[in-house]
């Protein structure tokens, strides 16, 4: 039997509205999510990808109870989202990131002092707690300066801290690494694989393709406020398909239905880059090769270029999320 | 290690107590506040002092009375809505509302806090008076006074607690406040008998606790003076019965306006 | 040609009335306080009625007779102008910084005097509007008399009350670049002028010091010319009190410049542009 879901989402819809005027009031209303199914196992690293205001964190506000959806059920650690969200809070951890949503008055070790008092940690393990998620952030010897004195990075790490402070099952990551320099991206990667370790579900949203493909298990592509394609990395490059992709440009418009035929193509996109065509080959066997596409096209083209290489996720992401906007 | 437990058990006293705690850290952070917080007790009490001069032996309670009621309102009510309002701009309103604490211990934390200040606030405009007027005031009951005082706070803390989750209602909470400032000044009776007004406002001044307990301290310290007909005895029991009322609509209105925010996603806004 | 363009885009300044115009109607909405109208309605016509409804009960309280009355109601009426003036020219300054644009601004290539002027246009209408619903409010409710022929004195009393405490209020907002928050400032001057200024006793049964405070205020010279021009003084009396509230005003403009220059580069060197 599978293991009972850590978040499960069926239709979830989300609509908001606003008002403009005062005697004569114009009503916008924007559905930001259009009918949401998820479901993310125990100990799973689940990501969330999509293009700004596809949805990801008005999501990731739904199923951390800072949001209700307009219809549909959310389930997360089989808690309704929309009815218990006090029963939940408890349970999951949630960082939003930025520059906002810390008291920068104060200190890291104060912020978190206060928060670990909202989430009833005893007075005897808080102390040792605070130092504990201090040093696993790197934010030791930063504690006990006033916040607006920090650095974004700085600040993130704590928005991190805060969100692990109280050994919460399942974390919500939105865009962790945003802002963040290179040295201290990777650490914070390296942090949410221990959390993993140590028994913590993660939802993570992120606009890296690398981080997703470094960290999650299995990923969604939200595009619009619906999810266009979940499953593996593999699985989706399988769906864009195939692992190889072959890019080529430099001949004629008119050629391409001989490079379409060519055997192993599973998908053949094509776009404007500049006077000409760039061509986009995908195979998931081995019979298409650089090789085989020069072959195919013949000698007659100085200008032709043919790269092999191995599909990654921002080619599936960006074929998906195209092909949606399309 | 992380490894995930039993969530805590969530003690309100101490997120009252971490609530209280912040609020004296920002205070301190931010020490301009002292400023207004000095100032205005000082000014109310002299414009009060020099406004009811004439008007007769006690004029010196009502002057202490209406200055104090004035600078309370600033720091226990305002303060109290400012403080979430405040939350909203640090974009903080948004973490502390998903803690599994309820909101309402993090408002109750910030009135204690504000009901000190206040507190201070009402003791410089005794002095402030005092030293106006080189003379201390003619109480008929000094105990009951300061009894009834101390009450006083109790009910303006009482529509602290609901303006408070005004702010968390609308970022626009704090302009509406300050529209209504003078309106609750002069509907609660805080300088004047709300008998002054016209019969018909009343009612809506009844609605506030503070009317009642300034009515009642009024009765306690001013001998022969003309409140409301039904006196003393009555406005304790109006006083009480409001402020029970306004502390039970208050966990209600907390749970509905935080479901509220949920449903329209307005809790970042600021 | 492609370079000339982009020298020309690198030449480009605004010009004075367009750096004007566009802070005037464009800053003011980027704050809370106008972004509705009828929070702005609210201003001018409930808070007026309210301050001095309770400023002439508390008079009818100590006795203070129907001229107690009709005196701290032309007074608050007048003093209203804080509002507009002061806390929504401060807020101005409050909301860049919290909404992250006041760096943005500072880095401009904008010439400051229209920039930090034409911010206090829309206060200065608003404050015009509260002062004269105000002083409808004394002549309806409480008493006040004005003569038709005081109205012309009056209304230009009004007029420059509202322009120079719009002017008052620019020079807060300039001080409000180095502190946190300049709410407290508007809060201390508000609570200053009802003491200093002759809102509700005249100014000169204050101590000679407190004058002496009361009278670098253009609140205090505004009031006096409403209260002339309501006696009916002539204008040999009412010019030389609009010249003073002249004078505040423009003293109080020209420090505001002063002070955002010279606050820039504090705010900068010690980087309280980003607290708030």
């Amino acid at each position: 039997m599978p293991p009972d879901p850590v978040i499960e989402t069926r239709g979830i819809r989300r609509v908001f509205e606003s008002r403009k005027g005062f005697l004569f009031t114009e009503k916008t209303r924007t559905e930001a999510l259009r009918g949401v199914d998820l479901r993310v196992d125990p100990g799973e690293i689940f990501g969330l990808l999509g293009p700004n205001g596809a949805g990801k964190t008005t999501l990731t506000k739904i199923l951390s109870t800072l949001l209700l959806p307009t219809s549909g059920e959310a389930h997360v650690l089989g808690i309704d989202v929309a009815r218990d969200p006090q029963a939940l809070r408890p349970r999951i951890g949630l960082v939003l990131g930025g520059e906002r949503g810390l008291y920068n008055r104060i200190s890291a070790r104060e912020n978190l002092r206060y928060f670990a008092d909202l989430f009833g940690l005893p007075a005897s393990l808080r102390d040792r707690r605070i130092q504990e998620v201090l040093d696993r952030v790197g934010l030791t010897e930063a504690a006990d300066r006033r916040v607006e004195e920090y650095s974004r990075g700085m600040k993130q790490k704590l928005h991190l801290a805060r969100g692990i402070l109280h050994r919460p099952e399942l974390l919500f990551l939105d865009e962790p690494t945003i802002g963040l320099d290179p040295k201290s991206a990777r650490e914070t990667r390296k942090l949410v694989r221990s959390l993993v370790s140590d028994g913590v579900t993660i939802f993570l949203t992120t606009h890296y393709m690398f981080e997703a493909e470094e960290l999650c298990q299995r990923l969604a592509i939200l595009s619009k406020g619906k999810i266009v394609a979940r499953d593996t990395v593999a699985g989706l490059r399988r769906l864009v398909g195939g692992d190889t992709t072959v890019e080529a440009y430099g001949f004629e418009d008119s050629e391409i239905d001989r490079l379409r035929h060519l055997p192993g193509v599973g998908r053949i996109l094509t776009e404007e880059f500049g006077p000409r065509l760039r061509l986009t080959l995908r195979s998931s066997g081995s019979e298409l090769t650089a090789e085989s596409v020069r072959a195919a096209l013949g000698s007659a083209h100085p200008d032709l270029m043919v790269r092999e290489r191995r599909t990654v996720l921002e080619d599936v992401y960006l074929d998906l999320v195209e092909e949606e906007a399309a | 290690m992380n490894a995930p437990g039993h969530p805590f058990a969530v003690s309100r006293f101490r997120s009252t107590a971490a609530s209280v705690r912040l609020s004296v850290l920002q205070f301190v952070a931010d020490p301009q506040w002292l400023i207004p917080s000095m100032i205005a007790p000082v000014i109310f009490g002299i414009v009060a002092y020099q406004l009811v001069l004439g008007s007769g032996p006690y004029f010196l309670v009502y002057a202490i009375l209406g200055a104090g009621m004035m600078s309370m309102w600033g720091q226990t009510l305002y303060g109290s809505g400012w403080a979430t309002g405040q939350d909203r701009v640090f974009g903080t309103l948004e973490p502390t509302l998903q803690a599994p604490t309820p909101y309402v211990y993090v408002v109750l934390g910030r009135i204690l806090w504000n009901v000190v200040s206040g507190l201070v606030g009402g003791a410089i405009v005794y002095a402030v008076v005092v030293a106006e007027s080189g003379q201390l005031p003619a109480v008929a009951n000094p105990v009951l006074f300061v009894a009834m005082f101390l009450f006083v706070m109790v009910t303006l803390a009482s529509v602290g607690v609901i303006l408070s989750a005004f702010y968390v209602y609308t970022r626009f909470a704090g302009f509406i406040q300050n529209i209504g400032e003078f309106a609750f000044y002069v509907g609660t009776g805080c300088m004047f008998p709300v008998i002054f007004l016209p019969w018909w406002t009343n009612p809506i001044s009844l609605v506030f606790p503070p009317t009642w307990a300034l009515d009642a301290l009024r009765y306690g310290s001013i001998p022969g003076y003309q409140g409301f007909a039904w006196g003393f005895g009555w406005d304790v029991v109006g006083a009480v019965a409001t402020t029970a009322v306004y502390l039970v609509l208050a966990g209600l209105v907390f749970h509905r306006v935080e479901r509220h925010v949920l449903e329209v996603g307005t809790l970042a806004d600021y | 040609m492609p370079t000339t363009d982009a020298a020309a885009v690198v030449r480009a300044r605004p010009t004075f009335w367009r750096n004007f115009w566009t802070n005037a109607i464009l800053a003011p909405r980027t704050t809370l306080g106008f972004m509705r109208i009828d929070f702005v309605l609210g201003t001018i016509f409930i808070i007026p009625l309210m301050q001095i409804l309770f400023f002439a009960l508390t008079v009818q309280l100590g006795n203070g007779g129907a001229s107690g009355i009709a005196f701290v109601a032309v007074g608050n009426a007048v003093a209203t102008v804080t509002y507009p003036s002061i806390f929504s020219v401060c807020q101005t300054t409050d909301s860049e910084k919290e909404q992250g644009t006041m760096e943005h601004l500072l880095v401009s290539p904008a010439p400051r005097f229209p920039m930090y002027v034409g911010r206090g246009l829309i206060p200065i209408l608003i404050s015009l509007a509260t002062v004269t619903v105000g002083l409808i409010y004394t002549v309806a409710f409480f008493g006040v008399q004005v003569a038709a022929g005081s109205i012309p004195f009056l209304a230009i009393s009004v007029i420059l009350s509202a322009f120079a405490m719009v002017g008052f209020g620019l020079l807060l907002g300039g001080i409000a670049l180095y502190l946190r928050s300049s709410i407290v400032l508007g809060n201390i001057f508000l609570f200053i002028g009802l003491i200093v200024s002759g809102v509700n006793f005249p100014v000169s049964a204050l101590p000679v010091p407190v004058q002496v405070i009361g009278y670098v205020f253009p609140l205090t010279w505004g009031l006096a010319a409403v209260r002339a021009s309501i006696s009916g003084d002539s204008l040999g009396a009412v010019a030389p009190l609009w010249l003073w509230i002249a004078l505040t005003g423009a003293v109080a403009v020209g420090l505001a410049m002063a002070l955002w220059r010279n606050f820039e580069r504090r705010a900068f060197s010690t980087g309280s542009i980003v607290r708030f």
